[in-house]
């Protein structure tokens, strides 16, 4: 019985060892790993480095929350993302990469604001533009220390545009009218069940010139020109990456691998830095996920989604071809 | 006292019983000398880290991995002890069912004990992981294969337990397999079903 007892104590020696030799593997495997000369964007990260915002898709205060209550990618949740990294230590640079043909003109000054607030403490802020930065995606970059764009990125498109639908021939044909209360002429203006007048126009234009000056003001301040150099540009018109570095409108042609270095080169930070993404709580992956999945399952090809025909007029700062 | 009952090396005794002879286990546990209760949590407390490291053998190695060995095998301890002990009082539940007496404590105990093969999983693994002769196929083969020990050993401690013959210890063994199993099914289908009609509804 005591030659088994002492080989069981043998055997669970030789497990304390297999488990030593595993952790050992383990880590130098890891090492190795970490001194290849590549970067993950996922892999949880120690130290000083890099935070990424992204930007996708059409600008608005707060975007529409799914199903579960959880809100993503809304100007009031990219302001806390920035707000969060400025106040991290570990943060030494932002990376804000910007998909986006622009969106409303109050949700973007915010973002704008906030990315000034944070340029103003002496970070670097690199927007990295990916298919379309134009508009309210170009100002929100225009904001930052350097501006990267790939040869095709869309940017530029500075100005102003609200616009509604006019149906009021529509309605005439079909024998509809309205029937509007109001308590001031202007009350329901770009209504669209009846021609604009030639006061609203007026008031409207108005608004829209005094935003479009805010735009041209604030791209001048991000990017130290004068605003008689951008004025020429400034009509609306689209440019390429490299339409846009030659009139200056963008810093540098390159991919966002090539932000990511152009971030830490500026923060002075080591090649490899870790980068801080926006990661997503799994809980919350897998619920957005699952709603996604289901409505792919269930979406029917006749739901026409209600911003198409309801007129929900505003002034943005978007490219709307 | 401690380091004496250490040194007499009959603590080991519980261990070579789990692997060679589940009845004399439970003999053992039963009589209560040395007590084998508190030894027997340090069992699931290896099964955390041998299960972590197996895992992480096969994956891909970042430095996720300390989290994974600090607290995550404390995570993983904690959720295996919750489960032998849920695991302990359905079958101690079923055993009284059956016109058995309760002995919760002493199920509680052959369960930890049950899984003591299961921490010959790492090194295993780790062979095959070596030789690069794939090792995914090899972990869930020796899962397998060690689930399958560690039921025998459990059922046949309980069969000692009882007095009773094999077949009722199985039962005993399988309910809370089998409980787990129907409300974890009828729960997915209600949790499915009651997202889409919140969803759609």
């Amino acid at each position: 019985m005591d030659r088994n007892r002492k080989l069981l104590v043998s055997i669970l020696a030789m497990l304390v060892l297999s488990s030593i030799i595993a952790i050992v593997d383990i880590g130098i495997t890891m090492k190795k790993n970490e001194d290849r000369p590549s970067f993950s964007l996922r892999a949880p990260g120690f130290g000083p480095g890099i935070g990424i915002v992204r930007i996708s898709g059409p600008i608005e205060m707060s975007a529409a929350g799914n199903s579960f209550g959880l809100q993503n990618g809304g100007a009031e949740s990219i302001v806390e993302r920035l707000d969060q990294l400025s106040r991290d230590n570990r943060i030494k640079a932002v990376i804000i990469r910007i998909n986006s043909p622009g969106g409303t003109v109050a949700a973007t000054q915010e973002i704008y604001q906030k990315i000034w607030k944070i340029r103003k403490k002496g970070i670097p802020i690199i927007a990295s533009m990916g298919d379309i930065a134009a508009s309210g995606g170009y100002y929100i970059a225009s904001a930052c220390t350097f501006i990267m764009a790939n040869h095709g990125t869309i940017t530029g498109s500075i100005g102003v545009i609200a616009m509604s639908p006019n149906v009021r021939r529509l309605f005439e044909k079909l024998g509809i009218s309205m029937n509007v209360i109001k308590s001031g002429k202007y009350k329901d203006t770009l209504s669209s069940y009846r021609d604009i007048s030639q006061e609203e126009r007026e008031l409207l234009q108005e608004m829209i010139d005094s935003s479009y000056k805010k735009f041209l003001k604030d791209v001048a301040l991000g990017r130290s020109m004068n605003q008689t150099d951008i004025i020429p540009y400034a009509d609306g018109r689209v440019f390429n990456g490299v339409s846009g570095l030659k009139y200056k409108l963008v810093d540098g042609l390159g991919t966002f691998e090539d932000a990511v270095a152009k971030a830490k080169e500026n923060a002075k930070l080591p090649d490899d830095a870790p980068l801080y993404e926006d990661v997503m709580h799994p809980l919350q992956k897998f619920l957005v996920n699952l709603e996604n999945m289901v409505k792919n399952i269930s979406g029917s090809p006749l739901r026409v989604d209600r911003s198409l025909y309801e007129n929900q007029y505003r002034m943005e700062y978007r490219y709307l071809p | 006292m401690i380091l004496n009952s250490i040194r007499s090396l009959r603590w080991t005794d519980f261990f070579i019983y789990a692997v060679t002879d589940p009845r004399n286990l439970y003999r053992i546990i039963q009589n209560n000398d040395p007590s084998g209760f508190g030894l027997s949590f340090t069992i699931p407390l290896v099964v955390a880290v041998t299960e972590i490291l197996a895992t992480s053998l096969l994956g891909q190695q970042t430095s996720f991995f300390y989290y994974k060995i600090t607290y995550g095998w404390i995570f993983n301890y904690i959720l295996l002890v919750f489960f032998i002990v849920i695991t302990a009082s359905l079958m101690d539940m079923m055993s009284q069912f059956l016109g058995f007496t309760g002995r919760v404590k002493e199920i509680i105990t052959v369960v930890n004990f049950s899984i003591f093969p299961k921490v010959f999983l790492l090194p295993l693994v780790y062979i095959f992981k070596s030789l690069r002769f794939a090792p995914g196929f090899f972990y869930f083969f020796f899962s397998l294969g060690f689930f399958i020990w560690s039921a025998i050993i459990a059922i046949l401690a309980v069969s000692e337990m009882n007095r009773s013959d094999n077949v009722k210890s199985v039962m005993v063994f399988l309910f809370p397999i089998l409980l787990v199993s129907i409300t974890g099914f009828f729960l997915t289908i209600i949790t499915f079903f009651g997202g889409i009609t919140m969803l759609f509804g």
